[in-house]
């Protein structure tokens, strides 16, 4: 009731909203927009994501040296802390920018945005963004890559596809890393981490990588090859004007 | 940093422009879905929005979270069923090649609102007396006046 006449009007009401919109619509917005610049430039565009430790920088730097002279390639760095990543990728001569994320535990579409005004993108073939090491985080933010890859290294339990199910269905291939190391290790069963791949549905392929003492990186390299090539041969989009996203 | 947290602040930024372009004084409850594949801890997502709502016009909302079950469809059979986020194989028929129909969700769902009322009469401006003459100038220009 109103304090002043005694009015019946209240002085405040409630109303729902309805809205039934994604939580990372935001997120969803500038990885579509990453995506466009991505196809406009035709190339290939892939997120590594693993736990720490796992081996990406490792698969990076033996897949430089098999492919650099073949095709333009560069690299996004993604960590807490440290340019080293970075360091060890631009060694191999090949362009390489690292984003310090702080204290966040994965990239977003927006820090791999920031990213690209400092990283052109004409002439190149491939780009890789390497995730920050973890295995949850990671697989909720789209970045507007085209392939998510996440490694699996055989030092770590072969039931890591049970216990982090969101990251391992999310991903177009799981490699299985430093297989070189299974004949000394008495616990990882290739054939059980395959299994509970194969429980998340969805038919995630596997393959086997090693990337230091004896490289054996050849169903890798074919992936990758197949997926340039797939990449390639895609129609080129017309670019969609967003006044929002450019700014 | 877990991402909870990144999730809280998208979820209180798209909020506060829903309070904003409602014209709302304040929010009173905010209603989300969480899908047990989403990869978004409730109790996190909880313990952040109470902490990160502070200083905002959500700062006094109540978080209702409806947590949704995971349901594949086989693709072999056709069967759909309930199940867990880790084994989602077909419970007829026991195929892998299966769908998600359910359980990824992470969306606001909606948000309500206290609306600020008119404002008060003690608010407004006061009234000047008009004079006689002004007073008859008032009437023929007003609403449904004549000429």
């Amino acid at each position: 009731m109103c304090n002043t006449c005694g009015c019946a009007m209240k002085p405040a009401d409630t109303v729902t909203i309805d809205v039934l919109q994604g939580l990372l619509a935001a997120n969803d917005r500038a990885a579509a927009h990453n995506r466009e610049h991505f196809d406009r430039h035709r190339v290939l565009v892939v997120n590594l994501m693993s736990s720490p430790g796992a081996g990406k920088t490792a698969l990076l730097e033996a897949t430089i040296v098999a492919l650099r002279e073949r095709y333009r390639i560069a690299v996004i760095e993604g960590d807490l802390e440290t340019d080293n990543d970075a360091a060890r990728i631009r060694a191999h001569g090949v362009p390489a920018l690292q984003i310090t994320t702080g204290s966040a535990c994965h990239l977003d579409a927006q820090l791999v945005h920031a990213a690209l005004h400092e990283l052109p993108l004409a002439g190149l073939d491939l780009l890789f963004i390497e995730n920050v090491g973890n295995l949850v985080c990671p697989a909720g933010f789209d970045l507007g890559q085209h392939r998510n890859v996440t490694l699996l290294s055989v030092t770590e339990g072969d039931d890591k596809p049970a216990k982090y199910p969101v990251i391992f269905r999310a991903s177009d291939l799981v490699v299985l890393s430093k297989t070189d190391l299974l004949d000394v290790l008495d616990d990882f069963d290739p054939a059980r981490a395959a299994t509970a791949l194969r429980a998340l549905g969805g038919g995630v392929p596997m393959i086997h990588t090693a990337a230091r003492r004896a490289p054996a990186l050849g169903e890798w390299l074919h992936w990758l090859e197949c997926e340039l090539r797939a990449r390639r041969a895609a129609p080129l989009r017309a670019p969609r004007v967003d006044a929002m996203m450019e700014a | 940093m877990m991402h909870e947290l990144s999730i809280c602040q998208a979820l209180l930024i798209r909020v506060a422009e829903i309070a904003a372009v409602n014209g709302a004084a304040a929010v009173e409850r905010v209603t989300i879905e969480i899908g047990a594949l989403a990869g978004v801890d409730p109790a996190l997502l909880t313990a952040a929005f109470a902490v990160m709502r502070a200083g905002s016009c959500a700062a006094t909302a109540a978080l209702r979270i409806e947590s949704t079950g995971v349901r594949i469809e086989c693709l072999a059979c056709g069967t759909e069923s309930p199940a867990a986020p880790n084994r989602l194989i077909c419970t007829q028929c026991g195929g892998y090649r299966t769908r998600v129909v359910a359980g990824e969700d992470l969306r606001l769902r909606d948000v309500e609102l206290r609306l600020a009322g008119l404002p008060e009469l003690a608010q407004l401006p006061p009234v000047p007396e008009p004079s006689g003459l002004l007073r008859r100038r008032a009437r023929a220009s007003g609403p449904g006046a004549t000429a």
